[in-house]
């Protein structure tokens, strides 16, 4: 636990020394792995695009029923994990990401490691692809099985 | 992008962000023209606002055709118990009003949102701001916060549409809604009270009625004025035996709001000349829609407006100005359609830009009334074609029909029919077609294409029907008015 505590600050010392960042924001990645909540265009470029952890970014709107099942069953995954991160982007707010990005629909799902794109998906998909696209981000096993392994 | 233009900021400015606005920015920007699209709406006198993509994606066809939807899904429940399909407790079916307007509002919403990235996409820049000409080059946008913006154009469209008209009467504009308000109204509609019998005052009472909702249509003088009366009068009776209350000559005189919260409507009855009054939880008024050209300060433009309604008589969708144009519902006595306002506008930009000569054909355009049961038509109604040719010279084709579908479940076959209205003389080109029945929207879409091929009567009788349909009908077609004879058909299959 204390390795990847130690790893969980690296990162943020990084980013202090990148970019002058409010203490809030930083105590929030040491202590738990919560949702990344994009403000702005420079913090999608800090958090997302400089991370040193590849970051899952989920568009996402209120009116859109899928969006409703699929970012729930996203924090789900991906809140536990400690190398890989979720942002939620929601599309009225981010007009130049979605156009960035071309997101045409809603739900999107955009992986993002070192900055580049490395995958996406538009609409609802299943638990399966989403297990897959973690996996292949992290190395990591899908959550059940890592707990059973710390346990033994 | 630089403009063509170069004096100017834009090639174009589209004042109103609605399909007509929306088409001519949109293909003016693929013919190379640097566009500005202003869009704002004011909220209505209940508050209600919305965004970008005009009258029929927020208040108009796109929501009034999913709550029609819903209403006959409603109906379809009933009928398919008559099929086998077995309910449990079929009297405790009703609709969770609001869990249909948060679903008809996303919708609308999601569309909203795919417009503004479609118009970011294109460079069509997006201003969120009332439109007014300082000038005939010169447009000013005052945004929601009173900050104003000032762009110059080469060539300007009003594309403003229309707004629901609130009347005179005491009591109106504080308690009646508007269909600007139906479709996200945040409390059940209950008994309403419709004032207004156009196509507007039908489909929302009629999709009330459909939901469980008590419907009264206050009808000034005649239901559907200025379609064909004899398919209003089909329409009218298949509502009252749906349990619609009509008032006929009815006019409102006042509405009050009662302690219990209800509003009471007096109306007058102009033929017996008597009072008569009922409660209500809302009052809908649908009585027409007014041009929303007074806020253009178009004075400052030169631009001439009709001074009855504020509408733009323009002249192949030009003002009186040479250099400002105006296209949809802004237009004077032009159909108040979507797709003719979309139709025009891109006609409009490739006249502009791109060196067409294509001008925007008026006639023959299908419409439908989504009533309970719908009426699709394209051309002439019977008393306009009366009117144009006389009456030896025409011939009307009718019957009355049974869908298929309608016997098991037993449903009224009284108000289903059709009509073809043809010139007597061979080969008998059809002048007007009228359906009233199923999926009528359906259903006249292809014989509006037909029309544009100068269909006739020989044409017609000789095209195989698909069966068994409700279409096919009007290929069986071959009792005339003229004749006498019956119109119900005799069976089926012959």
């Amino acid at each position: 636990m204390s390795a990847s505590l130690a790893r969980g600050l690296r990162s943020p010392i990084r980013r202090i020394l990148n970019i002058s960042q409010q203490s809030r924001e930083i105590s929030t990645s040491l202590i738990h792995n919560d949702t990344i909540v994009v403000k702005n265009n420079d913090d999608f470029v800090d958090k997302v695009m400089n991370s040193d952890r590849p970051v899952i970014v989920n568009f996402h709107a209120e009116w859109c029923d899928p969006c409703k099942i699929l970012t729930p069953k996203l924090r789900e995954l991906i809140e536990p994990l400690d190398n890989l991160d979720l942002a939620v982007v929601d599309v009225e707010d981010h007009a130049e990401l979605v156009h960035t990005f071309e997101v045409k629909a809603v739900p999107a799902v955009i992986a993002i490691r070192d900055g580049l794109v490395v995958d996406k998906f538009i609409g609802l998909v299943d638990a399966t692809m989403i297990e897959n696209l973690i996996k292949k981000l992290s190395g990591n096993k899908p959550n059940k099985e890592k707990e059973k392994e710390t346990a033994s | 992008m630089a403009p063509i233009a170069s004096q100017y900021d834009y090639d174009l400015v589209v004042i109103g962000g609605g399909s007509g606005g929306l088409a001519c920015a949109k293909e003016a920007v693929n013919l190379g023209a640097k566009v500005a699209v202003l869009d704002f709406v004011s909220p209505s006198p209940r508050g209600t606002r919305w965004g970008l993509g005009g009258t029929c994606v927020n208040v108009g066809c796109i929501p009034k055709k999913l709550m029609h939807q819903a209403a006959l899904l409603g109906e379809a429940i009933n009928d398919a118990q008559a099929y086998g399909w077995k309910i449990a407790s079929p009297e405790t079916i009703q609709n969770d009003w609001s869990a249909l307007t948060e679903a008809v509002q996303n919708h609308v919403k999601s569309v909203n949102w795919v417009t503004r990235v479609d118009l970011r996409d294109k460079k069509i820049e997006y201003v969120n701001g009332l439109g007014q000409f300082k000038d005939a080059n010169t447009v000013i946008a005052v945004m929601k916060n009173g900050s104003k913006k000032e762009l110059t154009a080469d060539k300007i469209v009003i594309a403003v549409g229309g707004r629901p008209h609130y009347p005179n009467v005491p009591g109106a504009l504080e308690y009646a809604i508007s269909s600007d308000d139906i479709f996200s109204l945040d409390t059940p509609p209950g008994k309403t009270c419709v004032v207004g019998a156009g196509y507007i005052g039908l489909e929302c009472a009629g999709f009330l009625k459909g939901l469980g909702f008590d419907a009264t249509i206050l009808v000034r003088s005649v239901v559907l004025r200025g379609f064909d009366q004899e398919m209003a009068e089909k329409i009218t009776n298949e509502m009252l035996d749906h349990g619609v209350n009509f008032q006929f000559k009815c006019i409102p005189k006042s509405i009050e709001k009662k302690a219990n919260g209800k509003l009471l409507v007096t109306w007058i009855n102009t033929e017996s000349d008597t009072e008569q009054q009922d409660e209500f939880d809302t009052v809908l008024y649908a009585t027409g829609r007014y041009a929303l050209t007074k806020d253009l300060n178009l004075p400052a433009a030169g631009v001439e407006v009709v001074p009855e309604n504020g509408k733009i008589d323009a002249i192949n969708e030009q003002t009186n100005v040479s250099n400002i144009y105006a296209v949809g519902d802004v237009l004077q006595g032009r159909p108040e359609l979507t797709p003719v306002a979309i139709h025009a506008g891109r006609l409009l930009a490739r006249r502009m830009f791109g060196n067409s000569k294509q001008q925007m054909d008026y006639d023959n355009v299908a419409t439908t009334v989504f009533s309970p049961i719908e009426y699709g038509c394209v051309g002439l109604s019977e008393d306009k074609a009366i009117q144009k040719y006389g009456a030896d010279a025409i011939e009307v084709y009718h019957s009355y029909y049974k869908p298929t579908e309608y016997f098991i479940p037993q449903r009224s076959i009284k108000n289903c029919f059709l009509k073809t209205i043809t010139l007597k003389e061979a080969p008998q080109k059809v002048l007007g077609l009228h359906f009233v029945g199923p999926h009528a929207g359906e259903i006249i879409q292809g014989f509006a294409a037909a029309m544009k091929c100068n269909l006739t009567m020989e044409i017609l009788m000789n095209t195989v029907g698909i069966h068994p349909t409700v279409a096919e009908e009007f290929t069986r077609l071959n009792i005339t008015k003229s004749s006498g004879k019956d119109p119900n058909p005799a069976s089926c299959c012959s």
